[in-house]
């Protein structure tokens, strides 16, 4: 099961009953013997400045088809039973999650390679950006990204 | 506006570096028939001189990535794709 989602808005609660089975970490069927829940957040600084958050913005049509093909891809790569990716647009404040990857396999090693792959592609083909926000309310462009030292 | 026989008419919609260069989110440029993404991005560069830093751009035509120097027709969408920064 592939699913991905990029949304204006928050994360789902992790124990949030009333949330989309395929969002949440619940499936309890005993078919997988790992469960890799990753989160990316936002630091506390952009290309060395101090920020407030970020401001993330994605060219939609595309970032939606490219996410879902990168996920798509990894697992047909790896053995691994599902993918769950939420990425958020919108502004995000430092320390909050931006974005979600659940993945779940029979056996850990598979499902750590596949993570590993599906956030650096990620991370070069889907078209999101990010602002920095200052506690001056000034708004920069990053300039990280790929091939960069960190993006 | 329709163009003119020899023009064709593209939408730049701008994001990231380049909408911070151009200091828009869209804008529509002419350009001669049979122009291709290549001097679409030499004239994107030109317009934003030295506010666009030299970073490569990947380029999409109509919501797809597209592949260097692609013939551009009346009417297409073109957004020029700085580094990418997801996750």
């Amino acid at each position: 099961m592939v699913e991905t989602r990029i949304i204006d808005g928050p994360l789902p609660p992790l124990d949030d009953a009333s949330a989309p089975a395929e969002l949440v970490p619940t499936l309890r069927d005993g078919q997988d013997g790992a469960e890799l829940l990753f989160h990316g957040r936002v630091r506390g600084t952009e290309g060395g400045r101090p920020i407030v958050a970020l401001d993330y913005e994605a060219y939609l049509p595309l970032a939606e088809t490219e996410l879902r093909a990168v996920a798509d891809d990894t697992a047909s790569r790896f053995p691994i039973r599902s993918l769950v990716c939420l990425h958020r647009i919108g502004r995000i404040e430092v320390g909050e999650a931006s974005m979600r990857v659940i993945i779940r396999s029979p056996h850990r090693t598979e499902g750590i390679q596949a993570l590993a792959h599906f956030i650096e592609q990620l991370k070069d083909r889907v078209p999101i950006w990010k602002w920095g926000v200052t506690a001056e309310g000034e708004r920069f462009p990053s300039r990280g990204g790929h091939g960069a030292p960190h993006p | 506006m329709t163009a003119l026989p020899d023009t064709i008419r593209v939408r730049l919609i701008c994001f990231s570096l380049v909408k911070y260069a151009l200091g828009k989110d869209q804008l529509t440029v002419e350009l001669p028939t049979g122009a291709t993404t290549d001097e679409l991005e030499a004239h994107v560069r030109q317009m934003a001189g030295d506010r666009l830093p030299a970073v490569p751009l990947r380029v999409a035509v109509n919501q797809r990535y597209a592949p260097a120097a692609a013939t551009l027709t009346d009417g297409d969408e073109v957004v020029f794709i700085p580094p990418v920064q997801g996750g």
